[in-house]
C-alpha cells in the first residue's frame, strides 16, 4: 500500500454546460487548449497527440489509442516538459464525454497506468488536472480563460 | 437538483465525509474495503456511496471483476472557487484597507 500504487490511477469528473461536439473541439484543437492547458497548444488527431509550449518547445508527443468523436479519446502521456519526468515510463489518459439532461455533459478524465511514472503521477495529481479541467469548463461555459 | 446543491447535501453527513477522507488517504477502493472501516451494513454504505456518486464526488470504475471507488476532487474545487475564495478574499482586502486607513491617519 505505497503512495505509488495510490496514485497509479486518477479520476477527475466535471459537468459542463456544453455540447459533446464543442467539448471534443476544446480538447483536440490547439487554439482552445492554449486557453486552459498551461498555455500548451495541443493537437490531437487519430495519428497522435502533439503538445507545444508558447515558444514552440515540444511538451508532449504520444500515440492516440482510441479516437471516437465526440465520445471517447484515449492517448498516451509522457511529460516531455520536464527532463526528470520525461525519463519515466509512458502512462495513459482517457477522456469520456457523456451527454446529460438539461444541456449538460459529463466529462470524465482518467489518468492511469502510472505505475512506472511515480513522479509524473505526483506532478499531475489534483492541482495539475484540476486546473486543466476547471479551466476547460470555464472556457466552454463563458468563452473566457480563468483569470490569473 | 442543481449540482452545487447535490455536493452540499452529500457533504452534510459525517459518514459521507468519512468515506471521502478514506478515499483521500488511499484512492480506488472496493465497497468491501470501505465497509470494513464503518460500523454499518453493506446496504447503508452503498446508499451513502450512491449519494456521493450522484454529486460527482466519487466515481466508480470497473477493474476486472472489481468495482473501485475513486475520489473526484473537482466539485470541491469548484465550490471552493465559488463559495470560499470570494468571501475570504474580501475579508483580507477589508483588513488591508483598514490597515491603510489607520496608517494614513496616524
Amino acid at each position: 500500500m505505497t503512495t505509488t500504487t495510490a496514485l497509479a490511477t486518477q479520476v477527475y469528473q466535471v459537468f459542463i454546460r456544453s455540447t459533446p461536439e464543442a467539448i471534443w473541439e476544446a480538447i483536440t484543437k490547439p487554439e482552445f487548449t492554449e486557453k486552459y492547458f498551461h498555455g500548451s497548444r495541443i493537437e490531437i488527431t487519430p495519428a497522435g497527440r502533439r503538445s507545444f509550449g508558447p515558444d514552440g518547445e515540444v511538451r508532449g508527443d504520444s500515440p492516440v489509442l482510441e479516437f471516437d468523436p465526440p465520445r471517447k479519446l484515449v492517448h498516451g502521456w509522457q511529460s516531455l516538459y520536464d527532463p526528470e519526468l520525461a525519463e519515466e515510463e509512458p502512462s495513459r489518459v482517457t477522456w469520456e464525454i457523456e451527454p446529460q439532461d438539461g444541456g449538460f455533459c459529463k466529462l470524465t478524465v482518467t489518468h492511469d497506468q502510472l505505475e512506472g511514472a511515480p513522479k509524473t503521477a505526483e506532478s499531475v495529481l489534483d492541482e495539475g488536472w484540476m486546473m486543466v479541467i476547471s479551466g476547460l469548463k470555464t472556457v466552454l461555459e463563458t468563452g473566457e480563460p480563468l483569470a490569473g | 437538483m442543481a449540482h452545487d446543491d447535490r455536493v452540499f447535501k452529500a457533504l452534510a453527513d459525517p459518514t459521507r465525509r468519512f468515506l471521502l477522507d478514506r478515499l483521500f488517504a488511499r484512492d480506488g477502493r472496493t465497497l468491501t474495503e470501505l465497509e470494513s472501516d464503518l460500523e454499518m451494513t453493506r446496504f447503508g454504505v452503498m446508499k451513502h456511496l450512491r449519494v456521493l456518486e450522484d454529486a460527482g464526488l466519487v466515481v466508480a470504475r470497473r477493474s476486472g471483476r472489481e468495482k473501485l471507488h475513486f475520489l473526484n476532487p473537482v466539485p470541491i474545487r469548484l465550490i471552493h472557487d465559488r463559495w470560499i475564495d470570494k468571501y475570504t478574499e474580501r475579508q483580507v482586502s477589508a483588513l488591508a484597507n483598514l490597515k491603510n486607513e489607520l496608517e494614513d491617519t496616524a
